[in-house]
């Protein structure tokens, strides 16, 4: 009888997967194979085109090793989303499939292509290196092995997520500042450089973060908040970058970069009015010259356009102001005290 | 190119150990580590549980010779007892050497590493960072060697030991972005590139790519394998994947159902039930399915794991992650239904044969970890020894390497050879004749290993191990690999795996079919006890003319003498 | 007549005074009413939450306090104000002491933050409440004969673990709502991409780039206009549109409208009531 009931739920569909292929070697451009074949409940993505490969066309080409979600090889877009084809169930996906029973997929964006569903790492690996993702010892190298480090539990945890990355690349192929310029840090890297910067084993924490500042670092991140939505370990991935942010504000200043200054802003305006003032945003980011230069002929179409943010006189303060500012200036008493019983 | 001093063929725990030992030990010289897969990959990543090391953090009486005795008795009184002696005692310091350089440990209260109890060990030694211990391993093995500086060939596929007489000139692998076939011309070779389990194919827990390819090298270029026949195998691999339910499912009180809805292995094991002993639970498992108490599906015969009594609030507070896997490789949901589960060959104690050192009987070339053999694990290993071994031995045949490489002249691989090895892979594409499916046949082969070379293994059941493989290997000849291009061509690299693993499997069935015996994974029901007097030695496997020879090793012996293995 | 506590969102007290002011031309067709929080700060717009969480906590904690007060639900219209305020619910949701802390603040102001009122977008009030029967009911001019890329923003989508209303990967409460007024959507790929906004003044060209790919493919997909339930998308869109589209070397261009002016506009209101003429591309 339980047999019958197994059988019941297996079930069967034809499914097509449209699969990306390009083959440097002779095709001038890419183009989408359709396979259409048997699926029962409970298979993966990746086991279909593992049946696709030996069954019907060998030539199909992608990355798989662990097939356990641990490894991080098969990393590929699935319906347009970027995530393991070996953690990924068929059916699940056509639950959600825009056209009935056709599933597309794809390489991973924003790395290059080699053949397809192929891309190259390297890029990836270049930039763990640029960015010191690794733990610098303040132990000398003679000194290893004879006596452990002493951690709590509580620092543990600080990095204990972000240890989690298995480097499958969704997050640099979902990255929307990657896919305006490929020079931009990436998530994972930025993940990985915050968990080293958190470790207190480490010696390289300056050093990183005078990196991370800089041009095509922590600061170009948009807060789409797309990486952090595909991670396949759900890992929080905003909060490391916002770890470095703050960091970076505590560490090396507020005016250290336009990145800081612009955050900054936030924070002292509200503070002031309540309100932010943004007609001066741009130059207490970035300076007047910048400001003169990039913003400019815009300032002059919006001016046309009465669409121009009030000048700072004429921003009204939040009704009720006085009675806030006292509470804000209260908290940031309160920031203080932290600071000191964290020091000790 | 210019000659290498070392040349490591694997990027796992042990390569990128032996890779950042050499460095350290001479920075002066010229060393590589060649992978088939980015280094990070690598199956070192899928080990979960942890890696033993006697640092009394959590038993405070605990002692390295505790550890010694406990590895010595789990393996069935087969391990060498001066390896053992070596993995045992260089344990707390390997440990605590990789938590000085960064890896994320998770810690007890008083804040040292955290350690748990584990199958086999006396005292609670098993060092861990929660579910993910050989993964957060790999990660700072990887990240030290990027700031070491150490030169990375990213998937290369190693195809050929060069050998002059009795020492080795070198590797001949295959750049698998660009399809062309490159010399490394070496003093010395480490051979780091894991296990051979995956020839079990969906009969394994393994990763894809565990195809045995450092051994197959070794192998082919006269090296001789050691104690091949000695697979474990995990009692509860998921049915469709092979990939393992950790015993956690068990002891939080899940029961293992027959398709008649019986708890079998009251008949088996009628007090511990679920939890007996893996190699027990496993047979028993195995019982049932060739006695005809499985459930049929397209993917293969299976039971049930059933955790559906247990409730939902206990599976999602305490099985989170094997309810994930069984909805994400699966698509079951345990909290509405039963698992479909088997036993499923998740590691191999064989491998290379080496001394204590890394060393094997080739001058320049060395083997580490799963590939090798020193040996330590014996006739069956202990969870929590195996990221140990890649990691203690890692490091000894780096330092070993670097240390001998002056001996060695650099070597010089020919033209010719690499010719050699593009026109057999070319015939492979292009010669008539050839129609053969790869995929087929590696099917065969796991099917044919796990039902006569398996679990339960006895004489006409090997003798017909034996002859499939003979027959897989003859058709082997006619395989036609479909995909003629030279980027990335992963149809080639299958191709060139599944002639690895038909090479290894047939000393693995030699292995099997000679050891009239008992002893720890490897179970004849013809030769149902251990038999000291015959068989308390190694086995080692050399091919003479194409052919797998046997031959043997005494054991070393130490402290420990011979005594029945009881728990 | 429901009522609902309004949160004034800075851009919309001066650059993008249009979509308050077409709020309060049709909110009354609907029957409901959005009271002005006149005493609403700032949110830290996704910056103060990591200059200073705790901050962060009270200015938001605080925000909310104040729709509790009144027993109504905040209403935001402006993606990231809404991500940022609904962020700092969750902390203080989720941690009692954190709670107490700013509450031992807030007393000050005789304010105290509980967690009764729900954080929402105008967008959800109008597909959820207000509901497209209604909607539909009420459509005097039906946006029929326009073609409609329907770009929703970051922050009404993800963290789906903060905003949950919409799947991230394939949202539909704007396609229902455009819909609804009677508009036809085009498939349009970046209705869950970014566009660019965070960045304009810390790293420009790469902003400029993103919201470029999200204008082009619009245009190439002939769309008549875009709309937005944000008011930073449709500044990225809108205002920095011709320095955009220069950039990528585009020559053309397209409107971007809030979804409160197409509201008021398929409830036949004229665009000079609704402050269209102060968009940049017309």
């Amino acid at each position: 009888m339980m047999a019958s009931i197994d059988q019941h739920k297996e079930g069967k569909k034809d499914v097509t997967f449209r699969v990306f292929r390009f083959n440097p070697q002779v095709d001038s451009k890419p183009y989408f194979d359709d396979y259409t074949i048997p699926v029962e409940r409970g298979v993966t993505v990746l086991r279909s085109l593992n049946y696709i490969k030996e069954h019907i066309d060998g030539s199909v080409s992608f990355r798989a090793f662990c097939q356990a979600g641990i490894c991080g090889s098969c990393g590929m877009r699935v319906n347009g989303l970027s995530q393991l084809a070996c953690t990924t169930q068929v059916w699940d996906v056509l639950a959600k499939s825009r056209e009935p029973e056709v599933i597309k997929v794809e390489p991973l964006r924003n790395l290059p292509l080699i053949k397809d569903l192929i891309v190259d790492m390297d890029p990836l690996v270049d930039k763990m290196k640029h960015y010191s993702n690794w733990v610098d010892s303040i132990m000398p190298e003679a000194q290893m092995g004879k006596k452990e480090f002493l951690i709590s539990e509580e620092e543990f945890l600080r990095y204990d997520k972000a240890t989690d990355c298995i480097l499958c690349a969704s997050c640099v192929s979902e990255c929307s500042i990657l896919r305006a310029n490929k020079e931009y840090v990436s998530p994972a890297v930025l993940l990985k450089s915050y968990r080293m910067n958190v470790d207190s084993r480490d010696s390289l924490h300056d050093h990183r973060l005078a990196a991370l500042v800089q041009d095509h670092g922590v600061w170009d991140c948009t807060h789409c908040y797309r990486c952090q939505e595909s991670c396949v370990k759900s890992i929080p991935i905003m909060d490391a970058i916002h770890g470095i942010r703050e960091d970076a504000i505590e560490c090396r200043g507020k005016k250290d970069t336009s990145g800081s200054k612009h955050a900054e802003a936030f924070m002292s305006d509200i503070e002031k009015k309540g309100k932010l003032v943004e007609a001066t945003l741009p130059i207490r980011t970035n300076g007047v010259v910048w400001t003169l230069q990039n913003l400019l002929p815009m300032a002059m179409k919006m001016i046309m356009k009465r669409r121009t943010p009030p000048p700072p006189p004429l921003v009204k303060s939040a009704k009720g102001i006085k009675v806030f500012r006292e509470m804000f200036r209260e908290m940031t008493e309160h920031v203080k005290q932290d600071h000191k019983s964290h020091k000790k | 190119m210019k000659p290498f001093d070392i040349v490591i063929v694997g990027g796992g725990g042990a390569g990128l150990y032996a890779a950042m030992e050499a460095m350290k030990t001479n920075p002066a010289l010229n060393i590589a580590v060649l992978s088939k897969v980015y280094p990070n990959r690598s199956h070192t990543s899928a080990a979960q549980g942890g890696a033993n090391a006697a640092l009394g953090n959590k038993a405070k009486d605990d002692t390295v010779e505790m550890h010694i005795f406990d590895t010595i008795k789990g393996g069935d009184y087969l391990a060498d007892q001066d390896a053992v002696n070596v993995l045992c005692t260089e344990a707390p310091k390997i440990i605590r050497e990789l938590e000085n350089m960064g890896t994320p440990w998770s810690r007890m209260e008083d804040n040292t590493i955290a350690q748990r109890p584990f199958g086999g060990a006396t005292l609670p030694r098993c060092c861990y960072c929660s579910d993910k211990t050989g993964h957060t391993i790999l990660q700072t093995l990887y990240e030290q060697c990027l700031k070491k500086g150490v030169i990375f060939f990213n998937e290369y596929f190693a195809l050929k030991l060069s050998v002059s007489g009795s020492r080795s000139k070198g590797l001949i692998a295959m750049n698998m972005k660009t399809g062309r076939i490159e010399a490394f011309a070496a003093k010395t070779v480490i051979l780091a590139t894991g296990g051979y389990a995956k020839m079990y194919w969906n009969r394994s827990s393994n990763a894809a790519g565990n195809t045995g390819d450092g051994q197959a090298i070794a192998y082919r270029a006269g090296i001789p394998m050691k104690d091949m026949e000695f697979v474990q195998f995990h009692p509860t691999g998921l049915r469709k994947s092979g990939l393992l339910i950790t015993e956690g499912a068990r002891g939080e009180g899940g029961y293992l159902l027959n398709k008649d809805g019986e708890r079998f292995m009251a008949r088996y094991a009628k007090e511990k039930m679920e939890l007996g002993p893996r190699d027990l639970v496993s047979r028993s498992i195995e019982t049932e399915i060739l006695q005809g108490r499985g459930f049929d599906s397209p993917a293969g015969t299976y039971i049930h794991l059933d955790l559906t009594h247990l409730g939902s609030d206990l599976i999602k507070s305490r099985l989170p992650q094997i309810r994930e896997m069984s909805m994400q490789f699966e698509g079951v949901d345990p909290i509405e239904e039963p698992i479909p589960i088997r036993p499923t060959a998740h590691y191999s104690m064989g491998g290379i044969d080496t001394d204590n050192f890394g060393r094997t009987v080739m001058d320049g070339v060395y083997a580490a970890g799963e590939c090798g053999c020193v040996s330590v694990h014996g006739a069956n290993r202990l969870g929590g020894n195996s990221l140990l071994d890649i990691l203690v031995f890692g490091r000894i045949a780096g330092h070993t390497a670097a240390e001998e490489a002056g001996k060695f002249a650099p070597g010089m691989i020919s033209e010719a050879e690499l010719a050699e090895q593009y026109d057999a892979i070319r015939s492979g594409m292009h010669s008539s004749g050839r129609y053969e499916r790869y995929g087929e046949l590696r099917e065969e082969l796991g099917q044919t290993l796990a039902l006569n070379v398996g679990i339960y293994r006895e004489s006409s059941l090997l003798q017909k191990g034996i002859a499939d493989i003979a027959e897989l290997k003859e058709r082997f000849k006619k395989v036609r690999v479909i995909d003629t291009s030279d980027v990335f061509n992963t149809n080639l690299i299958q191709v060139l795996e599944l002639k690895n693993m038909l090479d290894l499997a047939e000393t693995v069935a030699a292995g099997a079919f000679a050891r009239q015996e008992s002893r720890g994974s490897h179970t004849r029901t013809d030769f149902p006890v251990r038999d000291d007097a015959n068989w308390h030695k190694h086995t080692l496997a050399t091919m003479v003319n194409g052919n797998v020879t046997l031959g043997e090793k005494p054991v070393t012996m130490g402290r420990y003498e011979l005594q029945e293995r009881t728990y | 007549m429901k009522r609902y506590a309004y949160y004034l969102s800075c851009i919309n007290e001066s650059m993008t005074k249009e979509v308050d002011r077409s709020i309060e031309l049709w909110q009354n067709d609907f029957g409901i009413e959005f009271v002005k929080l006149h005493e609403g700060t700032c949110c830290g717009g996704s910056n103060l939450e990591y200059v200073s969480p705790k901050h962060f906590a009270l200015v938001n904690g605080r925000n909310i306090a104040l729709a509790e007060k009144m027993g109504l639900d905040l209403i935001v219209s402006c993606n990231t104000c809404l991500m940022t305020i609904r962020t700092a619910k969750k902390a203080l949701d989720e941690s009692p002491a954190l709670k107490k802390e700013i509450n031992d603040i807030l007393k000050k102001e005789g304010l105290e933050y509980r967690g009764t009122s729900e954080v929402r977008h105008l967008l959800w009030v109008l597909v959820d409440d207000v509901g497209l029967d209604t909607i539909r009911q009420k459509v005097k001019v039906p946006l029929k004969n326009y073609r409609i890329a329907p770009f929703y923003g970051c922050h009404i989508l993800r963290p789906s673990t903060v905003l949950g209303h919409d799947n991230p990967v394939d949202p539909t409460s704007l396609d229902q709502l455009i819909e609804a007024l009677g508009g036809q959507t085009i498939p349009y790929k970046h209705k869950n991409r970014c566009c660019g906004f965070h960045t304009l003044l810390v790293a420009e060209q790469e902003s400029l780039n993103v919201a470029a790919e999200a204008l082009q493919e619009a245009i190439e997909s002939k769309a008549d206009f875009i709309v937005t339930p944000c008011p930073l998308c449709h500044t990225s869109l809108d205002g920095y549109q011709a320095k955009a589209l220069k950039n990528a070397g585009v020559e053309s261009s397209i409107p971007v409208f809030h979804i409160s002016e197409m509201i008021g506009l398929a409830l036949g209101y004229s665009a000079k009531q609704l402050g269209i003429k102060r968009h940049i591309v017309s």
